[in-house]
């Protein structure tokens, strides 16, 4: 009788623990994606990035009910994933950052040529963040994420808030430099 | 980038502005906030959904490198009866004494060395050891109380080798006449 009782226990945890995890994919998916794409900046490597964030969630959703804060914590495991692509994929030439922005961004009422236009000139303030210091870059990446709060990049990158503050002040500095070097070269 | 150019650039920002930060800003922020694309969700939702197996595995720690055949799998029960698990044991057994056998009947016992060879270096104008060798201490054996005197008389006994089989040959008939005078001769 007992034992049951505990397969039906067991059964029903495991339909809760499969149902939430539904939810968190389902609310948390597209959260994920942007972090994804933020740094690899192509479509299908963030989702296949989005997917194995949450194939390790998977395996460890035993533990779910222990993680705090679920949304800093996935974040976190993409994160994770996605530098750690990065760092093992050849850089990618320039051009096909443009190409892959001039896809993906939205058209608002713009010509052919003033998205080509927008897509060159963001794909160059790309490269000027891909020439930060890891640390600073990674902090400025995160910050342009308005569902992030300084507390919460800090979690992610697992430092203090003011080591954030720091970084975050320091990236800036270093970004206006590059780009007001790269104009005086035009 | 190194600090050098994080000075120079850092010289050229003013007074704690960012002159530019609204137009680096403005493009992480619209990266950021590109829509994710559709059915996102339910894509992710039937990729896990096709590998569940190897994920539950992972979780619970069984996941291997090699698995048994199905049919030597232990939820199949062919292990429920006493005469596979036997003959089984048995298997095991003869496995192991048969490897402790083959190594046992390959190990030469050899006798342990009285000395230990000193190596030789080959220094230019050096000395050399002139195969020297280095006998490692060991304990004293047993010292006998009293000197044996016995082991005297049987080293002088060695010392004169060919006489013994001479003697030794005689009969005692041959030493009775050797000794006692020749008898005269009859008459």
């Amino acid at each position: 009788m007992e034992i049951a009782d505990k397969a039906m226990y067991d059964e029903a945890r495991q339909r809760a623990i499969e149902a939430a995890f539904a939810g968190l994919v389902s609310q948390y998916s597209g959260t994920l994606y942007r972090v994804a794409y933020s740094v690899l900046r192509n479509a299908a490597d963030a989702e296949d990035a989005v997917q194995e964030a949450f194939m390790r969630v998977l395996r460890h959703r035993e533990t779910l009910d222990e993680v705090r804060d679920q949304r800093v914590w996935l974040i976190r495991i993409v994160w994770n994933i996605v530098l750690d692509r990065k760092r093992r994929a050849k850089t990618r030439p320039e051009t096909d950052d443009v190409a892959e922005l001039a896809r993906v961004l939205p058209a608002g009422g713009l010509s052919a040529e003033e998205r080509a236009a927008a897509a060159q000139h963001h794909a160059r303030v790309l490269a000027c963040v891909e020439q930060l210091p890891a640390k600073e870059r990674q902090v400025l990446m995160l910050s342009a994420f308005e569902e992030l709060t300084s507390v919460e990049i800090a979690s992610v990158l697992g430092i203090t808030e003011s080591s954030v503050r720091s970084r975050l002040f320091r990236a800036r500095n270093l970004m206006a430099g590059l780009l007001d070097h790269q104009r005086s070269l035009r | 980038m190194n600090s050098s150019t994080q000075k120079r650039f850092a010289g050229r920002t003013g007074s704690g502005g960012f002159p530019a930060s609204g137009e680096f800003e403005s493009t992480l922020r619209l990266i950021a906030s590109l829509p994710a694309p559709e059915g996102l969700a339910e894509r992710v939702q039937a990729g896990l959904r096709a590998a569940p197996a190897a994920a539950s595995g992972a979780s619970t720690g069984r996941t291997r490198i090699l698995a048994w055949p199905a049919a030597l799998r232990l939820e199949n029960g062919w292990l429920q009866s006493s005469l596979a698990r036997s003959a089984a044991a048995a298997a095991i057994a003869a496995v192991v004494a048969g490897g402790g056998w083959g190594v046992y009947s390959r190990v030469q016992l050899t006798q342990p060395q009285r000395g230990i060879a000193l190596p030789r270096v080959a220094a230019p104008g050096g000395f050399q050891g002139a195969g020297a060798m280095r006998t490692p201490q060991t304990l004293n054996g047993p010292v006998a109380a009293r000197t044996v005197t016995v082991g005297t008389q049987a080293t002088k006994a060695a010392g004169k080798p060919t006489q013994t089989p001479v003697h030794r040959g005689k009969s005692a008939a041959a030493r009775k006449a050797v000794a006692q005078p020749a008898a005269p001769a009859a008459k």
